[in-house]
């Protein structure tokens, strides 16, 4: 009798850490997706300048004194991406935007933009490298732009007028602004919807 | 039992309670000093420390939860690891709710735990408020009994499975910040 119990007990433990087991890994699979099925392309959400509109004029100085002018007709493109310090995806889009800046050169320019403290910014240049872009600092650009999360990215033509806009989360989502371009849509997403 | 103030647990629960604790802080401690620069970047945006005190905090956590960890995994040091990991629980979990409280939601836990980068929420505080709990019952002077081979099983069996239940709701805690950001951004 006991040592049907002691058997019983120990059959049970080996069920319950392998039913722990597979819920852990059910939960993890779970956030793995989570992270996957983000939406394709660069997201946009309905506000600030609308694709198509002109950019409002900014001129600005950047970090490292030089003139910065958003929004006038200008020799090249310009990406503005809005990023942070603190923020983990803008670090991991760091590397795509330096090839990009690299491959897109004939056409593009890269202005980075962030608004807060000036010492913590200039540390964030230091640490990763970011001295050969333009860097700006402004509390109104965001907010013209209506940008709400980061890393968001603005696409501006010649002419100062928006192509594309949207969330970047990855090469695909920033390269599909330039595809949304090319392709004179306002987003992947309406791309999509129109061939649907 | 008479002569008892209080109602004293099995030593078997108590130990238990201890052990698992001491796996969750060593596997915490061990995943913080592998990705060690992740730690401190992490530390670093809580905004709680000058800059200077940012690098040997990075450094003193992992090791406190080791030193904890191994304490309360013993049986005779079990009760100053308890205190020590009180200590440490205390301080990260202050640590998160006021930058919640700040409304500074977006920046990484630096946990360290199985499962990955997370970020703040209510939960985390809940999670180690649960896991505060457990310790300081676990440091309990258990009733007399002396273990046999059987419970020693079930004090593995048993801190283990304490463990995996730990992983699994921060697993799920992690999901439940990913699903709102998916959310968010739908």
């Amino acid at each position: 009798m006991n040592e049907a119990l002691i058997v019983s007990n120990l059959v049970l433990w080996v069920v319950v850490l392998a039913l722990l087991l597979a819920v852990f890994a059910l939960a993890r699979q779970i956030g793995v997706l989570y992270e996957r099925v983000a939406p394709m392309g660069a997201l946009m959400m309905d506000n600030g300048p609308k694709v198509g509109a002109a950019s409002p004029v900014f001129t600005l100085t950047d970090l490292a004194g030089r003139p910065v002018n958003i929004g006038p007709p200008a020799l090249s493109s310009t990406l503005l991406f809005f990023l942070s310090p603190t923020c983990p995806v803008c670090k991991k889009l760091l590397p795509i935007l330096k090839s990009t800046a690299a491959s897109e050169r004939r056409w593009l320019s890269i202005v980075l933009a962030s608004d807060g403290e000036e010492a913590e910014q200039r540390a964030f240049i230091r640490r990763a490298r970011l001295e050969s872009f333009p860097y700006v600092l402004s509390t109104d650009l965001g907010v013209a732009y209506h940008v709400s999360k980061l890393p968001y990215a603005v696409l501006l033509d010649e002419r100062g007028v928006v192509r594309g806009k949207g969330l970047v989360n990855s090469r695909e989502q920033l390269e599909s602004l330039f595809t949304a371009r090319d392709l004179d849509v306002a987003s992947i997403q309406e791309f999509v919807g129109q061939h649907a | 039992m008479i002569g008892a103030t209080s109602a004293t647990l099995d030593p078997v629960l108590t130990y238990a309670l201890t052990r698992g604790a001491s796996l969750i802080l060593l596997v915490g401690a061990v995943q913080k000093i592998r990705d060690w620069n992740g730690f401190r970047t992490a530390l670093a945006a809580y905004r709680l420390l000058p800059e200077g005190l940012v690098m040997p905090a990075a450094l003193a956590l992992p090791v406190l939860e080791v030193i904890a960890g191994v304490a309360l995994f013993s049986i005779p040091f079990r009760v100053p690891g308890a205190a020590l990991a009180l200590a440490v629980l205390l301080t990260v979990t202050a640590a998160v709710a006021i930058n919640l409280l700040r409304g500074r939601i977006d920046i990484d836990c630096g946990c360290g735990g199985v499962e990955g980068r997370q970020r703040l929420s209510w939960g985390l505080v809940a999670r180690n408020a649960v896991l505060m709990a457990a310790v300081a019952l676990g440091a309990q002077a258990p009733a007399a009994r002396e273990l046999g081979l059987i419970d020693h099983g079930t004090l593995l069996f048993a801190s283990l499975a304490l463990y995996g239940l730990y992983a699994s709701a921060s697993q799920l805690l992690a999901n439940r910040s990913r699903l709102l950001d998916l959310r968010n951004n739908a």
